[in-house]
């Protein structure tokens, strides 16, 4: 069991909360949940995905604006492979997690951030209870609309779970700290052991040094990144909503905190010389 | 030569000249000091094989600038198209990864390995970024010595971000430089005065980054008011105004069409 505890200051409230876990998330499979991937697609062959996938799109400018048409089935899903990799990723800790697919890259001519931005809204105007971020910009400009993009999210219930850059340089969302859930990488491989420190912002910590992740066309890849790292964040989520699926936003990372600091607890009573 | 009656557009020819050749001189140790800088990196990670990757117009397109290593000539001058390989993905997502086993399925890395080859296995991928604008791609190949080998860590990625910053500045340099020599070289082929219009229209088509040509144009414009007198550049600069006030108070919240 979990005690749950957490203290949230925004600008107008201090809000707390206080609840219980039972273990018995850590044996859910996050059948129920929807999870959006903004990404570069996701190969729904893949034998790891197959069948889990409810929806794909991608996304496509029109007079300036982004517009999302549905992805053709056998029309080139994955074209890159990120996309399928943490699908696959999310899949493994949650296999009945229910998987939308938001292409915003590798379609050409889309790499500036009003598509990914276009992306955030589709997710959560589609209300997806887990949106998966695995990519960012560092444009100034998309700091203002991101800004309101994820206080939408968390009004309407939707967890945003995104990748810490992992350069020296700040990048959004993920330096939101309070709307979103931010992830870098660790050497962890269990991704019930994910851990937190502090940076610009708190981070969790979660597996994500060769990462094997399934590949299109069947493959599976060993990859390095914090892209890697967010997914296994997103599928303990799944697990957390299915037994739980009243979480708010903010419960949810009360209690991702939660487990993370008796994660690090057990840790150090472990092994007491890594201190 | 028409040229030997007319003073003025001798003179005008040799300014250009000039203009070509100290752009040539800024173009040239810019590549090298890139490569240099690669060396340095890549022998700091135990590899030996290193790109630079930029973009080729705007639609997400990729080519090589500068290679170290042994296919590093054959891969000057190729091309990725928008969103394929690794690069394709660390150019449109900004964000960095390590692949340790790229495998021979992998259909574009199996295209450039045959066109050269050379067997890509691993592969570091960080992105080359100025100005919050991510310009192109830099990748580190495999490791030195013969396989199998260890992995790229953790600490190897924070070290090619930082060579990557570098890189990028110069990447810049290098970018504004052969866009002025290009200017340099369609004004000097273009016989008489030089029509304004016809080199916006060159520029258009130009596959330069959407940042440099977009500056360039807006440099030709305002150079076109400027030359039409008092008026029209009051109305300039107060339209200019306008923009930057609407700028700075612009917040649009709302990507969906």
């Amino acid at each position: 069991m979990t005690i749950v505890t957490g203290y949230e200051t925004t600008e107008l409230e201090t809000r707390s909360t206080y609840f219980e876990l039972a273990d018995e998330w850590r044996s859910a499979t996050g059948k129920g949940v929807s999870v959006a991937v903004i990404d570069s697609g996701i190969d729904i062959t893949h034998p790891d995905l197959e069948g889990k996938v409810s929806s794909s799109v991608e996304a496509r400018v029109e007079n300036k604006k982004v517009v999302f048409d549905p992805v053709e089935p056998g029309e080139g899903l994955d074209l890159v492979g990120h996309g399928t990799a943490c699908a696959g990723i999310i899949s493994g800790i949650a296999p009945d997690a229910e998987f939308h697919s938001i292409r915003v890259l590798g379609t050409g001519g889309l790499g500036d951030g009003h598509a990914f931005l276009a992306g955030l809204e589709y997710a959560v105007k589609n209300r997806y209870r887990i949106i998966n971020l695995s990519l960012g910009t560092t444009k100034p400009q998309f700091f203002s609309p991101l800004h309101d993009l994820l206080d939408r999210a968390y009004l309407a219930g939707c967890v945003v779970v995104a990748a810490a850059n992992n350069l020296p340089h700040p990048s959004f969302p993920s330096v939101f700290s309070s709307s979103l859930i931010s992830v870098v990488k660790s050497e962890e491989k269990d991704p019930f052991k994910f851990g937190f420190h502090f940076g610009q912002v708190i981070e969790l910590t979660a597996p994500g040094v060769n990462v094997r992740t399934p590949w299109p066309a069947g493959g599976y890849r060993n990859l390095t990144g914090n892209s890697f790292a967010c997914p296994h964040i997103a599928g303990i989520i799944a697990l957390l909503l299915e037994a739980y699926p009243d979480l708010t936003p903010f419960q949810v990372k009360s209690a991702l905190y939660a487990i993370a600091r008796e994660n690090i607890d057990k840790k150090k009573e472990e092994s007491p010389e890594d201190e | 030569m028409a040229a030997n009656q007319d003073p003025e557009l001798v003179n005008k020819l040799q300014q250009l000249v000039e203009t070509v050749d100290i752009t040539n001189f800024l173009v040239e140790p810019l590549t090298r000091s890139i490569a240099r800088l690669m060396e340095v990196a890549a022998a700091d990670l135990g590899s030996s094989e290193a790109s630079v990757l930029i973009r080729d117009g705007d639609q997400g397109d990729l080519r090589f600038l500068t290679a170290i290593g042994e296919v590093a000539d054959q891969l000057l001058g190729m091309k990725v198209p928008a969103g394929k390989g690794i690069a394709g993905f660390v150019l449109s997502s900004g964000q960095p990864m390590v692949v340790s086993d790229v495998g021979e399925e992998e259909s574009f890395y199996a295209e450039v390995d045959k066109a050269t080859g050379y067997s890509t296995q691993m592969i570091l991928a960080t992105p080359l970024r100025f100005n919050d604008e991510v310009i192109g791609v830099l990748e580190f190949i495999n490791r030195s010595g013969p396989p199998p080998w260890d992995q790229f860590t953790p600490d190897e990625m924070d070290k090619a971000a930082h060579c990557a910053e570098a890189i990028a500045s110069l990447v810049n340099a290098y970018e504004s430089a052969k866009l002025f020599r290009e200017l340099g070289d369609k004004t000097l082929s273009e016989p008489g005065a030089v029509d304004l219009a016809a080199v916006r229209e060159w520029l258009a088509g130009v596959r330069s980054s959407a940042e440099h040509r977009e500056m360039m144009d807006l440099a030709l414009l305002l150079r076109e008011i400027a030359g039409r007198g008092d008026a029209e550049r009051a109305m300039c600069r107060d339209i200019l105004e306008a923009i930057l006030r609407f700028s700075e108070t612009k917040n649009e919240t709302s990507f969906l069409g």
